[in-house]
């Protein structure tokens, strides 16, 4: 069902795909398409997606062809490839991708869907042919929905620029908080420890002149919060491509874009954003409201006053670093909170699942723990043909809107 | 209190970059002391730190093109910091090629060291980055434990070999002994020992040179092979040259018997020296 041949060049680029979506999840949808082959990756508590879209025309051969199933009912269903691969079964096959781009001739690599295998082949000079098979789990792939075009916020940024700013930052500090006005642009570490861990960290801030970057639209005064680790990911992929790194975004909770077109290759990188939530969680219908709601109430909650856990509720933090949770719980897209100053803010912040089916009970954590959130972000199949069988009980298909394009399978779109 | 600095000279702020990464091998907490006219970087000799000591000098005049700073009192006109060394240098990392770098102590919920780099950038606004590093004011009270640590004379006084020899024998000998016997003698000897119930390993380092020793009378009594010798703990100095990534222009030794031996390093214009205790 896929096919597609690579020169040595093609195969770092590729290489560098798969490491800079590792920095998201441990697993690789491999999802060839009419539009050409997309690798996906989610994490596991859906804070953020990466897909890396290599058109056909990238390749030196591209072939893609979908089963039709003939079923008794007489609707066909058209399969297409469900392929789920670890990371640690890839990773390691594009290692040293210099020299992976000096040695080979030929990258090859095709699925035989018998045997739920994906082969990858290396073909170097003298004749001499490096084999992987690796056998890919069944799974429906994710693509979130996310139109970029109607986030307020648009930045264009040469990826040296973000790279150096982002040297600032010690990797231990997980979040980083974005703050931009029509004039300037600021990076600088999240405050999201307590009050006893603040007095050790050391607090950065980078401020870059809207001249810097290629393109400067911000709607309106915002401040957001991601993860700084997968921001990363992206600036590893931008070091084989040519094109500046677009960031879309909007309010706190909304989820952010990072995304890089250099015409043969699309990446998009969607991660989730800190919303600070004022009141408990309701009902997965109040997803869409509450948007609106609490960004007025947020406004009266201006920073000026430290935010304790008394005023918010509290979910606590799992500390582990790859973020599994084990318990569902629901997010609300919440209030904006004007972050000001490094000390104002003595919340511990969530990163909470994504999920319409069910409603959580938020746990309360004693002490003067807050209450943050990440965003939803919403999520559909890639095709519509049947509900998968996922691992995670949240997988559910998220009704982001009222999108026509989700009438028919929920895609992605980017126009 | 209040201390404000400035550094333009590129060549000196690469310079005060690498003093902080050497100080950040070195030690993970020091107490950083500004006086008018000099720097310090001070390990006091607890027993958290095992018993090491470190005491790091530089003229201000030499790296700040502005410095002021007003001290405790008039006649304490002195500050007497403690910080986690590493905040510092991963901080200064920003500043490789940096326009201008200023220093500052300020107070933002708590007392801080803010740094704030100016990086160049391609267009006319200038690119600002800002790290404040949390510290801790050190009470009047305990500067008496953080002064100039007293140099008793010392039985041998030696010139050292490349650093970064001594660094790859003694890691190699780490891993046989943590016991580490340094002896050195009046003629330009120097050796390094380990000795286990197996195998004993010396390194000799010849022709090393002794600088000229203040106190001429002991010298007469004592015969110019007599080694004097001190054990050590080899992790101590390890971590010791593990920190000198950089050879430094001068580097003497001087030896304590069985007392301690003390490292004295000249990095162009910035003093280091560096005292470890002997094992009882």
């Amino acid at each position: 069902m896929l096919k597609c041949v690579m020169t040595g060049s093609q195969a770092k680029v590729f290489g560098k795909a798969v490491q800079s979506l590792s920095r998201i999840s441990d697993q690789l949808w491999l999802d060839p398409s009419r539009k050409g082959l997309a690798l996906r990756s989610v994490n596991s508590s859906r804070s953020a997606y990466g897909c890396v879209l290599f058109s056909p025309v990238f390749f030196q051969h591209y072939q893609w062809s979908t089963l039709v199933k003939m079923n008794e009912n007489e609707h066909d269903t058209t399969l297409n490839l469900k392929c789920k691969l670890g990371m640690k079964s890839i990773l390691p096959i594009f290692r040293c991708l210099n020299s992976l781009e000096r040695n080979i001739e030929k990258c090859k690599i095709f699925t035989r869907s018998d045997k739920c295998k994906v082969v990858i082949q290396f073909f170097y000079r003298h004749g001499i042919k490096r084999t992987h098979n690796i056998c890919f789990e069944e799974s429906q792939p994710l693509q979130v929905i996310f139109d970029k075009n109607v986030c307020t916020n648009t930045l264009m940024i040469q990826p040296r620029l973000l790279a150096d700013a982002i040297v600032l930052f010690t990797s231990s500090q997980e979040e980083v908080t974005l703050a931009v006005t029509p004039l300037n642009f600021c990076l600088k570490s999240s405050n999201e420890e307590s009050m006893a861990d603040l007095s050790n960290a050391v607090y950065s801030e980078m401020f870059v002149g809207s001249d810097d970057f290629d393109f400067f639209q911000i709607g309106m005064n915002t401040e957001i919060t991601f993860c700084f680790k997968e921001l990363k990911g992206i600036l590893t992929f931008s070091e084989v491509t040519h094109a500046p790194i677009s960031i879309y975004f909007d309010f706190p909770g909304k989820p952010l874009a990072l995304s890089i077109d250099d015409m043969l290759v699309e990446a998009n990188f969607i991660l989730a954003t800190l919303a600070d939530e004022p009141s408990r969680a309701s009902s997965p219908q109040s997803l869409c409201l509450s948007q609106k709601r609490k960004r007025s109430d947020l406004i009266k909650k201006k920073a000026g006053k430290n935010v304790t856990g008394q005023t918010l509720e509290c979910i606590s933090r799992k500390a582990a670093p790859r973020r599994i949770y084990p318990k569902e719980t629901l997010t609300n897209i919440s209030a904006l909170e004007n972050c000001g100053s490094p000390g104002m803010k003595r919340a511990n912040g969530d990163i909470s699942e994504v999920s319409e089916s069910s409603v959580s009970n938020t746990e309360e954590v004693p002490g003067s723990r807050c209450l943050r959130k990440f965003s939803c972000m919403f999520f559909g199949a890639v095709s519509s043909d049947q509900q998968e069988h996922f691992n995670h009980p949240f997988d559910s298909l998220a009704r982001a809107s009222d999108s026509e394009e989700d009438m028919n399978n929920g895609r992605f779109s980017l126009s | 209190m209040k201390f404000r600095g400035k550094i333009v000279d590129g060549a000196c702020l690469n310079h005060f970059t690498r003093i902080s990464n050497m100080i950040a091998k070195l030690a993970k907490t020091c107490t950083l002391r500004i006086s008018p006219d000099k720097l310090n970087f001070i390990l006091c000799d607890k027993l958290a730190n095992g018993g090491v000591s470190m005491w790091c000098e530089l003229e201000q005049e030499n790296f700040f093109s502005e410095f002021q700073m007003e001290g405790f009192s008039a006649e304490n006109n002195e500050i007497y910091l403690e910080l986690t060394s590493e905040n510092l240098s991963r901080a200064l990392k920003t500043a490789q090629n940096a326009r201008a770098l200023k220093i500052k102590l300020t107070n933002k919920h708590f007392p801080c060291l803010t740094v704030s780099v100016e990086l160049f950038s391609m267009s006319s606004s200038t690119r600002i980055a800002t790290h404040d590093i949390p510290i801790k004011v050190i009470p009047r009270k305990l500067w008496k434990d953080l002064q100039e640590p007293m140099v008793p004379d010392p039985d041998v006084s030696i010139y050292l070999p490349v650093l970064k020899t001594m660094k790859s024998v003694v890691e190699k000998m780490k891993n046989i002994s943590s016991h580490l016997v340094v002896e050195a003698n009046r003629d330009g000897e120097l050796n390094l020992k380990i000795e286990t119930e197996l195998v004993c390993v010396t390194t000799h380092f010849k022709d090393l040179g002794n600088p000229p020793l203040a106190s001429e009378s002991t010298s007469q009594d004592r015969n110019p092979e007599h080694m004097a010798e001190v054990h050590i703990d080899i992790r101590k100095l390890l971590q010791f040259l593990a920190g000198q990534q950089v050879n430094p222009t001068k580097a003497l030794c001087n030896i304590v018997t069985n007392k301690m031996v003390h490292f004295h390093l000249l990095h162009e214009d910035v003093s280091l020296q560096y005292f470890i205790p002997a094992l009882s």
